[in-house]
């Protein structure tokens, strides 16, 4: 029996592979995924060590809450002292690395992520001057070797650096080796001396970390413990060096999870669509072998043995899927990069690191889902009577047995009322996620399921208009699609799953730009933004101060985000800070209880809740929260407002004063600055001049109009969207591969019909063009399945959403396009299978058995 | 009736030779045949297994290329013809009629019998359609789909469709193969009626004695090459002919 089964897989390499194809790609994207963020977190974690190679103790700012997203504040350079003065200590030295915007010769970024990094003595430092020498001055800087050669500066260029001062030139007099790589992980680094690092980056008396060397003989765990007694009641973290490394890899990992469990989704619905595509060539196989299968059971094989042959087949096919799809993984790798590259997140490209992990999670993801989507299948080739040997003819179609009606119902109910409990229930964020994601599986099952009772009306629908286009190859391709109709669901089925997140985002982020725009046309009362140009990013609050300077600018108001812990909540509440004497002239808030006069009196310790943070928060409120700085401290709630959680820009959390904000939770940097042109000033010279001094210092923020600032939160709605769909496109690749799957293996079946019909004149023309019009009615089929469940999606999810603002607009010439580009799709898919058919060899055909 | 052997003739080969592979292996299905076929009768072609009655067919038909030799049928070379030409031939002028599987299951049987026309384009005459119909004994059962057809409906639907578009020559391949003995006279009567009223040509390959008693002539293949070629008798005198040839 196993021999029947693998001989049967090598006489038919093309549908073997073809086959395994369905599976591939999904393993491609997961093991892609994995060996991505695995060689990310690679050569980080070698970075890491690298930095820490003579550093026996480390001492770090420590977060205050684990949850809190910010970075600590740094730590105070009057600690370096007190380290000194530790038995046991060698030499110590503080230092500071922080994010800046190198610049390139032509003004733009060098990269979207920079830093400045001051130098240290030795055991410390990491970075070798190979030219020039390390900077001394307080002008001076020196480069990572690989951003010096890519950008070609040469010594004694003025590099121009921007930090938190602004934009600052700098004499370049040396390049440098990160230990024996020319820079750490592909990122641009600028060396300084310790007061340059710390003016650049606005960390005076500061320092990011604090390094120790030991005493020869005393080993660093030994002087941790010292050194951590010295330092006990700071908000530090002391770990010895190789411990720091280790600590700061796991969180770049942590980080890092978020985009990689994305990743794995999709890759798991590529495999999703690919098991609806593996369970349907199965039954189509197992059919077309009846007499073949009967043959066996006639001469002796028992059910079992019948069984394990088909799932034999199913598990090799698996192995070659996953074996490919490995393969795949790595090719994939570099069109990752590129993806999340293109939506601003830059990241090193190295060797990549397979880890063993990778292969045993590719073959078993695989090789489960190959084998689990035969089983159906299988089950029924061991049903097939012996008999059936003797019977000419192919079994006719299997009606929908009751059975499978019921289950289809059940599982779309039941589905739809788990996603509705991931919706309207109070889970995390991850959990909820989970929910919704089993419960939209079961409804696609169900849908599935129920499809082939809808087959028939959709295909004389949509193959009315071609019959009367084509004539009796659009009446036989209707005829054929509608043949086996459970046969044609499951293909169209598996488009149906793409076309239906498709759908869903689409309308989703629809839905959302026009939320948005509302929410920005509502609040937005004064002239202008200024913001970061990336529209990601914070800007220093010298641009605040910069722009209020400017002739003919009435109102200046910054906006900060932050967060808080409340004790009481699970999750961390965002924090926005606002300026009260400024935010009413160039920000119309909604109140729900108190007015702009509310915002004279609010005092030292008055803040306004918004009712994303609590729809009971009452005025008088005390509200006690721990911030990233480490301070505990307690507000009074003197006004309630009515923002709504992400629509308004102000929404979702507590507002309060920016004075509040830089003082207990050390938020200085703005995420936007409003601001108003005075009475009668010339608007559009006003905006010049202020272009002008943002070009000249501060490169990195922009001046947004009204429209702008919709435009820019469309862009960014719009980018995410685009990456979505490129992710999807692989499930959509997958369920294509489906059809030319089914249609290959349909003529195949229907080779003497061919044959006939060729031989009673029938040109290849039309032939091809039967082929072609059926696969165009079953994309058609699974598009409009597929429109019509990404409604409901959109519905369902817009429900829970409309009391945020959130109202469902309907993208209908996207849709449109859509399922036009579905049934292009389709006929993209015929080619191969068209040609084919139109290639058979008539007598061969006639004669076929 | 016109006698079949000084008749004009409206299929004719020459020298017809067809091999299969090459070299030591290789099979030589017909070794030069030259047959003129009859315009307006009916021709029985006959054989032992692998006597090169079904090859000689197929390449009349244009079905298949000739190794060497050349076919006309109704005044055209058609050995030579691209894939495109000899589609056009197999629509309009010669019908076919085959053992089984003749028909497509999708479409009723008034819908396979104007099958051709259909492909061609073209919408059939309806007192020649009503008159095949009648002619065939299938008025009641028009919209009926093949599964729900007896063997003997399906294949006199097959003759119906063979002569719907008024082919030069209907070739049969063993049509009654798969039928009973009521069944077959039903269709070779229907043949025969072809050739006496409707004045076709039919050209049939048969292994069955009594069957090729329909026909007007008889040829007879024995290793690729014509063993007999005269008017057929009734089935004693063919069983004899084929009793000559040996085995």
């Amino acid at each position: 029996m196993r021999k029947v089964a693998l001989r049967g897989l090598r006489a038919r390499p093309l549908r073997t592979a073809l086959t395994a194809l369905a599976v591939v790609l999904g393993v491609a994207m997961i093991a892609g995924t994995y060996i991505f963020t695995d060689t990310i977190n690679r050569s980080f974690a070698d970075v890491f060590s690298q930095a820490n190679s003579g550093t026996d103790v480390a001492i770090v700012a420590e977060k205050v809450d684990e949850d809190f997203f910010s970075d600590p504040p740094p730590l105070d350079e009057r600690l370096v002292a007190r380290v000194r003065a530790v038995d046991g200590v060698a030499s110590v030295s503080g230092a500071v690395f922080a994010s800046v915007s190198i610049r390139k010769r032509d003004g733009d970024r060098v990269a979207s992520e920079s830093f400045v990094s001051s130098l240290q003595p030795a055991p410390f430092e990491q970075f070798r001057f190979v030219e020039g020498r390390a900077p001394a001055g307080a002008d001076e800087i020196g480069l990572d070797r690989a951003t010096f050669d890519d950008e070609g500066y040469a010594l004694g260029d003025k590099v121009k650096i921007v930090g938190e001062q602004g934009a600052k030139r700098y004499e370049l007099v040396g390049a440098a080796t990160f230990g024996d790589v020319s820079s750490p992980a592909g990122i641009p680094v600028a060396i300084a001396t310790l007061p340059t690092a710390q003016a650049l980056s606005g960390r005076e008396g500061r320092l990011d970390g604090i390094s120790v060397a030991a005493d020869q003989g005393v080993k660093p765990a030994l002087l941790r413990g010292r050194v951590r007694g010295a330092l006990s009641g700071e908000p530090v973290a002391v770990r010895t060096g190789s411990e720091d490394a280790a600590a700061q890899a796991a969180d770049l990992e942590e980080d890092f999870g978020f985009i990689r469990t994305a990743l794995l989704v999709f890759g798991g619905i590529a495999l999703f669509v690919g098991a609806f595509v593996i369970y349907n060539t199965f039954s189509i196989t197992v059919a077309q072998r009846t007499r073949e299968l009967a043959l066996l059971r006639m001469i002796g094989a028992t059910r079992r043995q019948v069984l394990r042959s088909v799932v034999l087949e199913a598990a090799v096919i698996g192995v070659i899927a996953s074996l490919l799809g490995l393969l795949g993984g790595l090719a994939l790798v570099p069109a990752l990069r590129g993806l999340l590259g293109a939506i601003g997140a830059e990241l090193p490209s190295t060797a990549s690191v397979i880890a063993p992990r990778t292969i045993v999670v590719a073959l078993l993801v695989g090789v489960v889902v190959t084998v689990v989507a035969s089983l159906v299948p299988a089950l029924r080739a061991t049903r097939i009577a012996p008999i059936a040997a003797l019977r000419e003819g192919l079994t006719a179609a299997p009606k929908a047995g009751r059975a499978r009606l019921a289950i289809a119902g059940l599982l779309c109910v039941s589905g739809a009322i788990v996603v509705a409990i991931g919706l309207l229930g109070d889970a995390s964020a991850g959990t909820a996620a989970a929910t919704l994601g089993g419960g939209s599986v079961a409804v696609f099952l169900g849908v599935a399921l129920f499809s082939p009772q809808l087959v028939r009306p959709i295909a004389s629908v949509v193959g009315a208009p071609m019959q009367r286009l084509a004539g009796i190859s659009g009446r036989l391709a209707r005829e054929n699609a509608t043949r086996n109709p459970a046969r044609t669901a499951v293909t169209a089925a598996a488009l149906m799953v793409g076309v239906a997140l498709v759908v869903f985002v689409t309308i989703f982020a629809a839905g959302l730009r026009g939320s948005i725009d509302r929410a920005v046309d509502r609040a937005f009362a004064g002239d202008l933004t200024v913001g970061a140009k990336s529209g990601f990013g914070e800007t220093p609050p010298a641009v605040a101060g910069a722009v209020r300077a400017i002739d003919g600018v009435a109102a200046v108001s910054s906006v900060r985000f932050t967060e808080g812990r409340v004790a009481s909540e699970t999750e961390t509440t965002s924090v926005v800070g606002f300026d009260p004497k400024s935010i009413s002239r160039t920000y119309k808030l909604r109140w729900k209880e108190g007015s702009d006069a509310t915002l004279a009196r609010l005092g030292d310790d008055g803040i306004l809740s918004d009712t994303g943070y609590s729809k009971t928060a009452r005025i008088g409120d005390r509200v006690t929260l721990l911030t990233p700085a480490g301070k505990r401290v307690t507000y009074v709630i003197r006004g309630l407002l009515d923002e709504g959680s992400e629509f308004g820009l102000l929404g979702g959390g507590l507002v309060i004063p920016n004075d509040r904000l830089a003082a207990d939770f050390d938020a200085t940097d703005d995420a936007f600055v409003f601001l108003r042109y005075a009475p009668g000033a010339d608007g559009a010279q006003v905006r010049a001049a202020i272009d002008r001094t943002l070009a000249a210092s501060f490169p990195d923020a922009r001046t947004r109009d009204r429209e702008q600032v919709k435009e820019q939160q469309a862009g960014q709605i719009n980018q995410l969207l685009y990456l979505i769909y490129a992710l999807l496109a692989l499930s959509l690749i997958v369920s294509l591969f489906g059809i030319v799957n089914t249609l290959a293996l349909s003529i195949f079946e229907r080779t003497r019909e061919l044959g006939l019909l060729r031989a009673v004149g029938m040109s290849r023309r039309q032939v091809k063009r039967i082929v072609r019009l059926e696969a165009v009615i079953t994309s058609l089929i699974g598009a409009l399945l597929g429109l019509a469940l990404g409604v409901l999606f959109a519905l369902a999810i817009s429900r829970p959403l409309e009391q945020d603002g959130f109202r469902l607009t309907f993208p209908v010439g996207t849709l449109v396009a859509l399922v036009v580009c579905a049934a292009l799709a389709g006929m993209l898919a015929s080619l191969w299978p068209a040609r084919r058919a139109a290639r058979l060899d008539v007598l061969r055909a006639l004669a076929y058995e | 009736m016109l006698h079949p052997m000084t008749a004009p003739t409206i299929v004719s080969t020459t020298d017809l030779h067809r091999r299969y592979g090459e070299g030591p292996a290789a099979v030589d299905a017909l070794a030069g045949v030259s047959v003129d076929i009859a315009r307006g009768a009916f021709t029985a072609i006959m054989g032992a297994s692998g006597s090169g009655k079904s090859t000689l067919m197929h390449l009349m038909a244009g079905l298949d290329k000739p190794t060497a030799g050349s076919v006309r049928l109704d005044g055209a070379e058609i050995a030579g013809l691209d894939d495109k030409h000899l589609t056009e031939l197999r629509r309009d002028r010669v019908g076919f009629v085959f053992q089984a599987f003749n028909l497509l299951p999708v479409l009723t049987a008034e819908e396979n019998l104007v099958l051709p026309l259909t492909i061609a384009g073209r919408k059939p005459d309806a007192a020649w359609l009503e008159s095949l119909i009648d002619a065939v004994g299938l008025g009641d059962r028009r919209t009926h789909r093949p599964s729900e057809l007896s063997g003997g409906q399906q294949q006199r639907v097959a003759v119906a469709r063979a002569l719907v578009s008024r082919p030069a020559v209907v070739f049969a391949d063993e049509p009654t193969g798969n039928l009973d003995s009521n069944a077959s006279a039903e269709v070779l009567v229907l043949l025969r009626r072809a050739v006496d009223e409707f004045e076709q040509t039919v050209v049939m390959v048969t292994h069955d004695a009594s069957a090729a008693a329909y026909a007007d002539r008889l040829i007879v293949l024995a290793d690729g090459r014509v063993a007999h070629d005269g008017p057929a008798g009734g089935a004693d005198d063919i069983l004899d002919v084929m009793k000559a040839i040996g085995p």
